[in-house]
């Protein structure tokens, strides 16, 4: 039956192999063959073996937003007749090919929407990621490995949410039921597997139903783009709940949200390359102009804009969107245990230590 | 014993409160596996300070980084908790005249070991953890799937493994009774020692793959109480333009390796650079290579006496053939 396969989990390597035939393949592993905490989304190869029993500590973010890409190349040329006289030559080839990442969460899934508003819905249409974007798709599983810092609820999102997912991936007994959600999918599902039992396709509906019923989170964010602007002025509160930062770019380079990026000119003698590389609101240097100013100077000036950006100014801008999709790295990773449930959370209290 | 060493402390700085500005210690983090720093002014906070086995950060780089922790009130002191590896933080921004030690109340705390939350991990894959002590050489957690028993010193951080000074080495009130090192000194070097026997091309291979998985987050350089450089960072500056932001390993491995030589005969070894890693790059490893350099050459080892200069802070016009 087209749109709907069961693969075996000893098959599994065999669809994945299959599949890299057909497209470039992503999935979530760890690059190490050493016992390594650390996994992440890495280029497939045949043997390898995908981790898909939690979430990966880097977001697929980097495959549609590298975090250094080449935007062009250019070269100054002196006329050798007349060397005063300088030519420059460009060059923004680049080549974008279909990629598959099988085993995204929904979470780091629904990351990529805050991402589509802002590099494709805006005025400015960015042309590198949305060609990266209509090239990629995305086998999200349904995922039944919530954690303590998890919050995908409160974002409005869930466990087997599917916005923004090709696929719909489905653990079941033995293996899992893959179902194809868009046409693109439609064409690339037949053959990694078998039709699946009345069993199985049952089975899989039951842990659908499941895990849209698991409410993942407690944080109620009714209210907060409202309550951030109140307390934006407040100092006092957002010193208090940024002293212990130490301004270093984790939170931002695990956020499958954040998109900050600054653009470099790299030049060796006449030639050089134009790169786009992220960027984090937590370095010093992030709005540091030219004549010395920072309207940003201190931490606490800069985590308020990594709160305010995702829990204000994007649900504003973009009807309601909230630019955080609840994954829980920044907690997971943050080495100072700073919990941006806590930070947004208060912002609703009436009063903080201090005021 | 630990409960007894936080009840001990929270009397301790009860009494000190008064004249204290800040009181800097660890409380109850994200889940039972961290703690978070908490700077406290008011005795109201008190009961949430602790002292456990996963008080892992090394709080004295806020005495020194941006914005630096300074008393409003110029007769108040700044309180501040040190482990024995901590202490030697202090004892370098000492001797480097970041900080002055009458402005300091110390409250020092003898440790049997850290735990490093991803070396739980990669023993047992825990989820919604609810509780974890450490009792006699076991680490006990609760977590949804039950109560799991780890060996201590499978989950100790590496820094721990080759402590030689659990106890502060510098102080004006310690915490809980002194302990002992869990190694012999002669044996401190054992992880450079195992990485010097490799042949030159294996080395440059380990480092270039441990090196390749660095985001440039700076994590490492941001938690070092001694890289104090910050925001005038030659990583970052753009004029003069020291390194790209290129994301190839000769980029990283410049930044690490000049993190590394800056602190040359400074670094004392608290290991915060590795713990800090998202990408378990054993960080430290180079500035241990480093220290063994200083103790072998010049006989020096940072970190233990405030009065001491530091061999590479040291400037004799006279010196010759160095």
């Amino acid at each position: 039956m087209a749109g709907k396969i069961f693969i075996a989990i000893d098959r599994l390597t065999l669809a994945l192999d299959k599949l890299s035939a057909k497209i470039d393949l992503w999935i979530p592993a760890s690059l190490q063959t050493d016992n390594r905490e650390l996994t992440e989304f890495v280029p497939y190869h045949a043997g390898m073996v995908p981790i898909l029993d939690r979430q990966t500590t880097l977001p697929p973010k980097k495959i549609l937003l590298p975090q250094v890409e080449t935007l062009l190349r250019f070269e100054h040329r002196k006329d050798p007749q007349n060397p005063l006289k300088v030519s420059v030559s460009l060059d923004d080839k680049s080549e974008v090919r279909p990629a598959l990442v099988f085993g995204a969460r929904p979470c780091d899934v629904k990351g990529f929407l805050t991402l589509d508003r802002v590099f494709t819905n805006g005025p400015y249409v960015d042309p590198y990621y949305l060609e990266r974007r209509r090239n990629t798709l995305f086998a999200t599983l349904v995922c039944l490995q919530a954690d303590g810092t998890c919050f995908c609820s409160s974002v409005g999102s869930g466990p087997a949410d599917t916005e923004g997912s090709d696929f719909r991936v489905i653990p079941v007994d033995g293996g899992y039921v893959v179902d194809a959600l868009t046409q693109k999918a439609q064409s690339l599902i037949d053959s990694l597997g078998d039709t699946p039992t009345q069993h199985q396709e049952a089975q899989a509906r039951q842990v659908v139903e499941e895990a849209s019923q698991h409410r993942v989170g407690d944080l109620d964010l009714t209210g907060s783009a409202e309550a951030f602007r109140k307390r934006f002025a407040n100092d006092d509160y957002w010193q208090e709940m940024t002293a212990q930062c130490l301004s270093c770019g984790i939170c931002t380079y695990v956020c499958p949200t954040c998109y900050c990026f600054t653009i470099t000119d790299e030049i060796e003698n006449m030639r050089g390359e134009r790169l786009r590389s992220w960027d984090s609101c937590m370095f010093y240097q992030y709005t540091l102009e030219a004549s010395g100013h920072n309207p940003r100077p201190s931490k606490l000036n800069r985590y308020r804009n990594r709160a305010g950006h995702k829990f204000s100014y994007i649900p504003e801008k973009y009807d309601g969107l909230i630019g955080c999709c609840g994954c829980g790295r920044c907690i997971r990773s943050c080495p100072v245990s700073i919990d941006i449930r806590q930070i947004v959370g208060r912002l609703k209290e009436n009063a903080c230590e201090s005021e | 014993m630990i409960e007894t060493d936080t009840m001990q402390l929270h009397k301790l700085v009860e009494e000190a409160l008064p004249e204290l500005d800040t009181m800097i210690g660890w409380a109850a983090g994200e889940d039972a596996l961290h703690t978070t720093p908490i700077f406290i002014r008011g005795a109201k906070s008190i009961p949430r300070l602790i002292w456990s086995p996963f008080c892992a950060q090394n709080l004295t780089g806020y005495l020194v980084k941006p914005p630096a922790l300074k008393p409003a009130d110029k007769h108040k002191q700044i309180g501040i908790c040190v482990k024995g590896c901590d202490s030697r933080s202090l004892v370098a921004l000492i001797q480097e005249k970041f900080i002055t030690r009458d402005r300091l109340r110390i409250f020092g705390i003898p440790c049997r070991g850290t735990v490093d939350w991803r070396k739980v991990m990669r023993q047992v894959r825990l989820s919604h953890v609810r509780s974890a002590k450490v009792e006699d050489n076991r680490l006990i957690v609760d977590d949804a799937g039950g109560t799991h028993k780890l060996n201590l010193e499978d989950v100790l951080a590496r820094k721990c493994l080759r402590c030689l000074y659990p106890n502060p080495v510098v102080y004006d009130v310690l915490v809980g009774e002194p302990t002992v090192s869990r190694i012999k000194p002669e044996d401190i070097y054992r992880d450079v020692d195992a990485l010097e026997k490799r042949p030159l091309e294996e080395r440059l291979a380990f480092w270039q793959s441990e090196l390749d998985r660095c985001m440039r987050c700076y994590a490492c350089r941001n938690a070092c109480p001694l890289c104090v450089c910050q925001e005038h960072c030659i990583a970052e500056t753009r004029d003069p333009k020291w390194l790209t932001l290129r994301m190839g390993i000769p980029e990283k491995f410049l930044f690490h390796f000049i993190h590394a030589m800056h602190l040359a005969g400074r670094c004392t070894e608290c290991g915060e650079c590795e713990r800090v890693c998202p990408m378990e790059i054993p960080v430290t490893l180079m500035k241990e290579k480093l220290n063994k350099i200083m103790e072998e050459m010049l006989g020096y080892v940072a970190g233990l006496d405030p009065t001491a200069i530091p061999p590479l802070l040291t400037f004799n016009p006279s010196e010759t053939g160095v």
